[in-house]
């Protein structure tokens, strides 16, 4: 369908316009999304990475505004996904029809065919809905009945999921956790900003009017950008001491895999543009090795849901800090 | 707990066997075997009063230790006796402290030194026992401990499961490295070597208490060294060629050579045989283990012997020396091996043998009451009418050499050796020359007797060396105003070892290689080390042979040269190649710098933080100094990770543009806020 040849057209931008880009992304979204300057920056890093996304948060704290923020300012093409029990795989990617003039079957696309795709409560739809997802998740394309197509590019999925409330739900199994890149929450916005909310989000709904500051081709470039990012053996190396030190912990059942190495080594990669470089430093890593990687870690302790993230995010930061880094 | 017990009981019953392999030496003091049995009889019964803190009580290893080493600088007890009673303390402390692996570790340790000990001390047949007792104890409890690690906790140890094939593959090893012992071939020179003394019996050369003429096979030339003595003053040739006498005999019977002469019996620590005369030769000596026998030797002729040491698998000890017949001089305890001193009166010297006894003068004209009357007649007929004891003996001499043929086979037993040696079978060894010589001596009328002992010693270090194979005999007669005279009728080439050349060298070597060690590790004394320090301070002696040297360096030094060269080489390629394994990175030196400057001004980074942690910290609480330290951070980053080195005299710049950074922080810092 939409041919990649295009992305690959428009020039390189230099690290400093790399950061010009990103900052500008970052600076619209933390107006749709007050208070989460930090969560912000993340899930920007995400997207330009060309990773997936998932936002594990209670309702009502502005998954759904980040998202629609986020393509708005890329402006990208965006799909809603509601997820439920009885969601069908056909539903999301979409079937081929019977043409009685012709009587030929065309297929007709679902809503999977954006360049941003925001799955929502992703955990309540059945298994074989998931997989359905997570398959085009990893291949970049749909295949039905021997055919395959190409999703758009640049494509990026972005899922939540309700951690507290469990009941009638599927909970995504690890492997499938596996191909989101970073997993955030953004979590209740202070009270201060919570108050300014009430004020000002009555006199106009920020999202609504925000205009694009980025184009799909930019974020296309970007992703070429980080892919080419120069990473250090010194660096490689940390990377994969700090994964290695995750397998060997005492509180951890099973450590990172070798995807999750490489996601680590990406979204590191894509940490680095915020400070205009062209190569990784250990800080780029140890930034994103939380969100990369807390939701890759299977714990002894297998508390569910939140306390379990937290966990695990508490032992990265141990790890970080007890894994020497290059000097 | 109670899986621990077991396990326990067999590692301190080990121990106990350990030292009692020692123990039966009876040489560990009482008071130290009372300590020992109480800490085993404590441990065994699984009281365990040190665990509260066994770092604290092993301070009782101190006070201990002190009481051994009075003991040893008293005299009281020998010092490898007080090695091996520390070694028992030290298990008899860790015994008493809490079971862990460290503790088990440190037990064992102590008794395989204990075991060395016990085989220092004893080596007898009960420490063999107490050996294989300690080694199957020991191993069982290794084994539980193995066995133990591998069971989780709480579960049941399967202890018979595991100790009976354990016990089984004991009993099998035990039995495999006795017979290993008794039938493999013993590669060691020292092991047994008091079974295997030369010189006893008719089938290897070397001093014996008799001289019997007779008997069948062939004489083994034995290369072993017997002997080591350092000379002063010191002769300085390579082969010496003297006389080493043990012994002289007076009467012959046909067949063998004894000592009638009246047995003094006298005993001393010191022994004076004749009077001294201007010029001495002193000796040093030391008889090795492969002699076996305790009669002195000495440099033809003997005046005075003493300062006796035995040494003895206990420990070396003087001992005294007890007189007997024939000038012989026996130590009074037997051992391995003995050093002594020996004055001799040099050759040529007048030894009157002073007032002999009636019985003695009659002795040394004595024939055998069967001698062949061909032997007078041989010996009239060569001497002719000589009548000067020393002339006729040189006569005799030039005929016995010139006639006879040397031959270390023996002849077999017969009637009358002398006369088969004379005329029938006309060859034969030293032995036979000498009792010819002297049989042939006394049938003219001279006095004369016959001497043991080694002819030769060759250079080896600053010392002389006698093998068993020196081993001689030779002729005194006795010249009336001079004393006894040394005439010796064997041909002068057979008079030293006949053996290989080769296995001589190569035993020489040893000896040279041995005796190095000696002198400079085992006897290496505060003297040895005063003269070094002299040596170091003080010029060396100009030697004679240096002054005529070629204008090339020795073989020596070009050899060592090479060697050195090469020894270079190894360790500058060993040390490029570590080093280009782990590099040290221009940027990490700088990054090393910038953190050691920061932390001079109060900066120091938290846990796991690096200086682009720092610098971003920084940068978040606003600190005055983030922007002087956030493109020196880039910097470093962009030399260590981006590839972008650090340019010549580029870190200098930016460390000195960091200190005045700092220096002016510092100055604009109120003086309150800089305290805190």
């Amino acid at each position: 369908m939409n041919s990649p040849a295009r992305a690959s057209v428009s020039p390189l931008p230099s690290p400093a316009v790399a950061r010009d880009t990103v900052e500008r992304v970052a600076s619209h979204l933390s107006r749709a999304v007050q208070g989460k300057d930090a969560e912000v920056r993340l899930a920007v890093t995400c997207v330009v990475a060309g990773g997936h996304l998932l936002l594990e948060d209670v309702p009502g704290v502005g998954k759904t505004t980040l998202v629609e923020a986020i393509a708005r300012a890329f402006a990208l093409s965006s799909a809603r996904i509601q997820f439920t029990a009885d969601l069908m795989p056909a539903d999301i990617l979409g079937a081929q029809v019977f043409h009685a003039q012709s009587a030929t079957f065309t297929f007709r696309q679902g809503p999977l065919f954006r360049q941003l795709v925001l799955a929502d409560e992703l955990n309540r739809a059945p298994p074989r809905t998931q997989s359905a997802l997570l398959e085009a998740m990893a291949q970049g394309q749909v295949s039905l009945d021997g055919a395959t197509w190409h999703l758009p590019r640049p494509f990026t999925v972005v899922a939540t999921q309700n951690p507290v409330d469990f009941s009638g739900t599927y909970p995504l199994p690890d492997s499938q956790l596996d191909r989101f890149l970073m997993r955030l929450s953004l979590g209740h916005p202070a009270p201060e900003v919570e108050a300014r909310l009430l004020t000002t989000r009555e006199a106009s709904t920020p999202v609504e009017t925000m205009e694009a500051v980025s184009s799909p081709e930019e974020l296309s470039a970007l992703r070429t950008l980080v892919a080419a990012q120069r990473m250090d053996d010194a660096v490689a190396e940390y990377v994969v001491r700090l994964a290695q030190a995750t397998r060997s912990h005492g509180d951890i059942e099973r450590g990172a895999s070798t995807r999750a190495v490489l996601a680590l080594g990406m979204a590191a990669r894509a940490h680095a543009l915020w400070e205009a470089r062209d190569f990784v430093t250990p800080g780029d890593v140890r930034a994103v090795l939380g969100p990369s990687l807390a939701h890759r870690l299977l714990l002894r302790s297998a508390n569910p849901g939140a306390y379990s993230r937290d966990e695990a995010i508490h032992l990265l930061e141990e790890i970080s800090r007890k894994v020497p880094a290059p000097r | 707990m109670k899986r621990h017990r077991l396990r326990l009981m067999l590692r301190d019953a080990s121990i106990g066997a350990a030292f009692a392999s020692m123990a039966v030496s009876g040489q560990i003091a009482i008071w130290a075997v009372g300590l020992f049995l109480l800490a085993l009889v404590l441990a065994l019964l699984g009281r365990r009063p040190f665990a509260r803190s066994p770092r604290l009580t092993a301070l009782l290893l101190v006070p201990l230790g002190g009481a051994l080493y009075l003991s040893v600088a008293a005299g009281q007890m020998d010092l490898v006796v007080a090695a091996c009673s520390f070694a028992a303390f030290v298990a008899g402390q860790r015994m008493l402290s809490l079971p862990g692996p460290g503790t088990d570790g440190q037990v064992l340790l102590a008794g395989l030194l204990m075991i060395a000990g016990g085989a220092a001390l004893s080596g007898e047949l009960l420490f063999a026992v107490f050996l294989v007792g300690f080694a199957v104890l020991a191993s069982l409890a290794l084994g539980m401990t193995v066995v133990e690690a591998a069971v989780p906790e709480g579960e049941q140890l399967p202890v018979r499961a595991v100790v009976r094939p354990l016990a089984m593959g004991l009993v099998f090893a035990v039995a495999g490295a006795v017979a290993f012992f008794i039938f493999f071939p013993r590669l060691n020179w020292n092991m047994g070597a008091r079974r295997a003394s030369p010189g006893l019996g008719t089938a290897t050369s070397g001093f014996s208490d008799t001289v019997r003429l007779g008997g069948t096979g062939t004489l083994k030339s034995n290369p072993r060294v017997v002997l080591r003595a350092r000379l002063s003053p010191d002769p300085g040739n390579e082969h010496l060629g003297a006389y080493w006498v043990g012994r002289t005999y007076d009467t012959f019977d046909g067949q063998e050579w004894t000592t009638i002469g009246n047995p003094s019996g006298r005993r001393g620590t010191r022994v004076t045989l004749r009077p001294g005369a201007e010029s001495l030769v002193h000796q040093r000596i030391e008889l090795l283990p492969a002699y076996g026998s305790r009669t002195l030797i000495a440099l033809e002729t003997p005046a005075r012997l003493g300062n006796a040491v035995a040494h003895t698998p206990a420990g070396s000890r003087r001992t005294s020396l007890q007189e007997l017949g024939g000038d012989e001089l026996r130590f009074m305890v037997q051992a391995l091996g003995y050093t002594y001193e020996v004055y001799s009166v040099p050759p040529g010297t007048n030894t009157v043998p002073g007032k002999l006894q009636p019985l003695e003068r009659d002795q040394l004209l004595a024939l055998p009451d069967a001698l062949d009357p061909r032997v007078e007649q041989l010996a009239r007929r060569v001497a002719g009418n000589e009548k000067e004891p020393l002339a006729a003996a040189n006569k005799l001499v030039s005929f016995l050499q010139r006639e006879y043929a040397y031959t270390l086979e023996l002849g077999g037993e017969m009637e009358d050796p002398v006369a088969n040696f004379l005329f029938e079978r006309r060859e034969g060894h030293c032995e036979h020359f000498a009792t010819a010589l002297t049989l042939m001596l006394r049938s003219l009328g001279f006095q004369a007797r016959l001497a043991t002992g080694f002819f030769g010693g060759e250079r080896v270090a600053d010392e002389y060396i006698v093998r068993a194979g020196d081993a001689h005999a030779w002729t005194h007669v006795l010249v009336p105003g001079t004393g006894f005279v040394t005439v010796d009728a064997t041909p002068p080439a057979f008079r030293t070892s006949q053996s290989q050349p080769w296995l001589e060298s190569l035993v020489t070597l040893y000896e040279a290689i041995e005796a190095r060690w000696r002198t400079s590790v085992v006897d290496y004394t505060f003297r040895d080390q005063l003269n070094f320090v002299r040596g170091m301070v003080r010029p060396p002696k100009q030697r004679g042979a240096e002054e005529q040297r070629t204008r090339l360096p020795p073989a020596r030094a070009w050899a060592m040269a090479l060697v050195v060269g090469a020894v270079v080489y190894a360790a500058w390629s060993f040390l490029s190649r570590r080093g280009a394994r782990t590099p040290v990175h221009q940027a990490t030196r700088f990054v090393d710098a910038v953190e050691r400057q920061l932390a001079r001004a109060g900066i120091r980074p938290l846990e796991g933080e690096t200086l682009e942690d720092v610098s971003a910290r920084l940068a978040r609480e606003a600190h005055p100094l983030a922007p002087t330290l956030a493109p020196l951070t880039r910097r470093y980053l962009e030399a260590r990770f981006g590839q972008r080195p650090l340019l010549s005299g580029e870190s200098a710049r930016l460390l000195q543009e960091l200190e005045r950074g700092l220096a002016a922080w510092k100055s604009s810092q109120p003086p309150i806020a800089r305290a805190s």
